[in-house]
């Protein structure tokens, strides 16, 4: 896995070469990524057969194009109607929404794109570097680490995302049982089904995001005319090409701050499983803990908004590490590559970087081009994308509920699924209304399954012992740092309410 | 009385003391979660203690969590601070009549789904939903949109994308027209 860089150059110019199959698949992304229900990996089996007819390399330039364009299209929702389009995009709104209502959208999505584009470019480049050293991260992790990490994830969530830990902290935990419905993996007993067959497979995660984010969302912006605040659309009235130029500029002026937070995406991503809707909260929340103005995240902060921009999009590259070097799949799209991939007959693993590096290091040649030609693309396009919020809520709400109800049905074609949202969306429009942070509730159902299944993985290596979970050196380290970053704040707080008083 | 926010009316003594804070919608999700939790505990009793750990491990720490905040919030309605109603959760009340009539819309629009198809359910809740919120003003505009997002959905999602929405008797005719 020795890197040449005259490979590397040779691999970026024969991928321009297929501009023509990453544009469509580029704008292809955008609008599926943007559609909750609609992901990048459906789309890729929607259009299997297309993939599959075509050449194996033009094939993957299609479904890379594809899953990054779509990562970034899933902030513009985020964005502008606090939707994310997928849970990768779950941390964006806390920031994203908030700016737009300000008026701020189209600056908002100038702020998304240059660090999605930026964020994904970098940690390509740098997952091509340093590949050998990054396919070992997953090698540390085993089940009882990956046990700490997922509740890492969801205490980390709820002490950012929401005001009150306490209250996150519930909202996660209830999202972990939600996320425990559903057959066991061992025994097969249905455990919390209510007697529904539809749950026996678990809760179906899209009818969980359209009802916590979209309907709950739906129902509450009816007490307003326009989602916009008064000064907002003031704003909004007078924006014209300079609001897209400026967010560009502020963008850019963050530089740092996007290389630093697409790498966390990028270490994050290695580790199957893990996922972007972490990797945008870690990143979201490390964001915050080093920053000067910590008080300003939620309220429309522009480092809120690139922090999990530029993580959700690092993870892209991150995923395809596993696939490639160990023939994991690092997520859901991933795992359709590798069908497609081995439906060629190509055998992932060491040896393909020896046989075929083209093949191997051609993903992220791909990833890089189609970020490097969506600068163009999607940048001129904020101007006209933030207008969606001028639309009046008589307007917006009904049409915001049938189209995403429907994306609930799409994926197992269950009109159960229709309902089970409508019951995430009261679940959700309670949680906004008492100040329960929805996100921490999605997230708590997206890693139950995992927690659960590592826990029982755990188990079954200890014969049982419960004690395992406090067996390996890095697990204690991290258990430690979880304990720490839930002690922290509070000690923090303690001290400058002391401080006040005296 | 109530305001017409629906908000109790206060005399002007009371005015001026500090404003209390209603904390009893927020309960009602910790509730919920508790009542799910054990639930789902009753659902776990036979299984393997091995199948029950993790489901143990993350119901005990939710129920504390649910214990801590009920303290939390006892303490501030004995100290005065707080009382038990639910506030901001059905605030401001004037909207609620609408809010209840786009509910019972939306469980139609999944009921009558499956039998009239994706573009005549949608047509129709769009137009009834946003003459619902728009209190019966600009028929003709809502009417106009109604249709092009329920033709253009058709379009793009069951034409282009060939999803695999439901089909009524609209997508039947057209998908023996094309």
């Amino acid at each position: 896995m020795e890197f040449d860089p005259t490979l590397f150059i040779d691999l970026f110019t024969h991928t321009f070469q297929f501009w023509w199959v990453i544009l469509p698949a580029i704008f292809l992304g955008l609008v599926v990524g943007a559609i909750p229900g609609f992901s990048a990996a459906n789309t890729i089996i929607i259009l299997l057969p297309l993939t599959l007819a075509l050449e194996p390399e033009i094939g993957l330039v299609f479904m890379v194009a594809l899953y990054a364009s779509s990562r970034m299209g899933a902030g513009i929702p985020a964005i502008l109607v606090n939707i994310p389009g997928t849970a990768g995009a779950a941390a964006t709104p806390l920031d994203g929404y908030p700016m737009t209502r300000q008026g701020r959208g189209q600056q908002a999505l100038a702020i998304s794109f240059v660090s999605s584009v930026f964020g994904g470019l970098l940690t390509t480049v740098v997952t091509l570097l340093a590949m050998p050293w990054l396919s070992e991260v997953a090698f540390y992790l085993h089940s009882v680490e990956m046990i700490v990490i997922m509740l890492f994830g969801i205490s980390l969530i709820a002490t950012i995302a929401a005001r009150d830990t306490l209250k996150g902290l519930i909202a996660g935990f209830f999202g972990l049982m939600i996320g425990y419905i559903g057959a066991d993996v061992v025994y097969e007993t249905p455990r919390g089904t209510f007697g529904f067959l539809e749950l026996y497979d678990k809760v179906p995660l899209i009818p969980a995001l359209v009802g916590l984010f979209a309907v709950s969302e739906a129902f509450a912006v009816i007490e307003g005319e326009s989602i916009l605040s008064r000064r907002g659309k003031e704003a909004m009235q007078k924006a014209g090409w300079s609001e897209t130029f400026e967010g560009v500029r502020i963008a850019l002026s963050k530089w740092w701050h996007i290389i630093w937070t697409s790498i966390i995406g990028l270490v994050i991503g290695v580790v199957p499983g893990a996922g972007a809707a972490i990797a945008a909260f870690v990143a979201y929340q490390q964001s915050r803990t080093f920053s000067k103005t910590p008080e300003l995240y939620g309220t429309g902060h522009i480092e809120g908004l690139v922090a999990p921009e530029s993580a959700n999009n690092g993870v892209t590259s991150g995923t395809l590490v596993p696939l490639l070097v160990i023939g994991i799949p690092g997520g859901a799209t991933a795992a359709i590559m590798l069908v497609v991939l081995q439906y060629h007959g190509v055998t992932m693993g060491p040896d393909l970087f020896m046989e075929n590096p083209e093949l191997a290091y051609g993903p992220f040649a791909a990833m890089a081009v189609t970020y490097f030609l969506m600068i163009f693309t999607i940048a001129p396009l904020a101007r006209y994308m933030s207008r969606i919020t001028v639309v009046s809520t008589t307007y917006m709400s009904p049409i915001i509920i049938s189209f995403t109800l429907v994306g609930a049905f799409v994926p197992r074609q269950y009109m159960f699924d229709m309902y089970l949202a409508l019951v995430f969306g009261v679940i959700g429009y309670i949680a906004r209304k008492t100040g329960y942070h929805t996100a921490a509730i999605l997230i708590g159902v997206i890693l139950g399954p995992l927690l659960e299944t590592y826990f029982l993985r755990a188990l079954k290596m200890s014969e049982g012992d419960v004690m395992v979970i406090f067996s390996s050196n890095l697990g204690n380290i991290l258990w430690v740092a979880l304990a720490l970053s839930l002690a922290i704040p509070y000690l923090l707080q303690l001290r400058q309410r002391k401080r006040a008083a005296a | 009385m109530t305001d017409d926010n629906g908000s109790p009316m206060t005399d002007d003594n009371e005015s001026e003391q500090p404003e209390r804070k209603s904390l009893g919608g927020e309960l009602i999700l910790p509730i919920g979660a508790f009542l799910f939790t054990l639930y789902y505990f009753y659902t776990i009793w036979e299984v393997p203690r091995i199948a029950q750990v993790s489901a143990f491990f993350v119901g005990t720490i939710l129920i504390v969590l649910i214990i801590l905040l009920g303290i939390r919030i006892g303490k501030e309605v004995k100290a005065g601070t707080a009382d038990l109603r639910l506030g901001r959760l059905i605030e401001p009340t004037n909207y609620i009549p609408k809010r209840l009539a786009l509910f019972g819309l939306t469980l139609g629009f999944i009921f009558f789904v499956d039998w009239l198809g994706f573009t005549l359910t949608v047509f129709v809740f769009l137009s009834l939903a946003m003459m619902l919120l728009s209190e019966g003003k600009r028929k003709g505009l809502i009417l106009s949109l109604a249709g092009i997002m329920s033709i253009g959905g058709y379009l793009l999602f069951i034409v282009a994308f060939k999803t695999r929405f439901p089909a009524g008797p609209f997508e039947k005719l057209m998908a023996g027209l094309l």
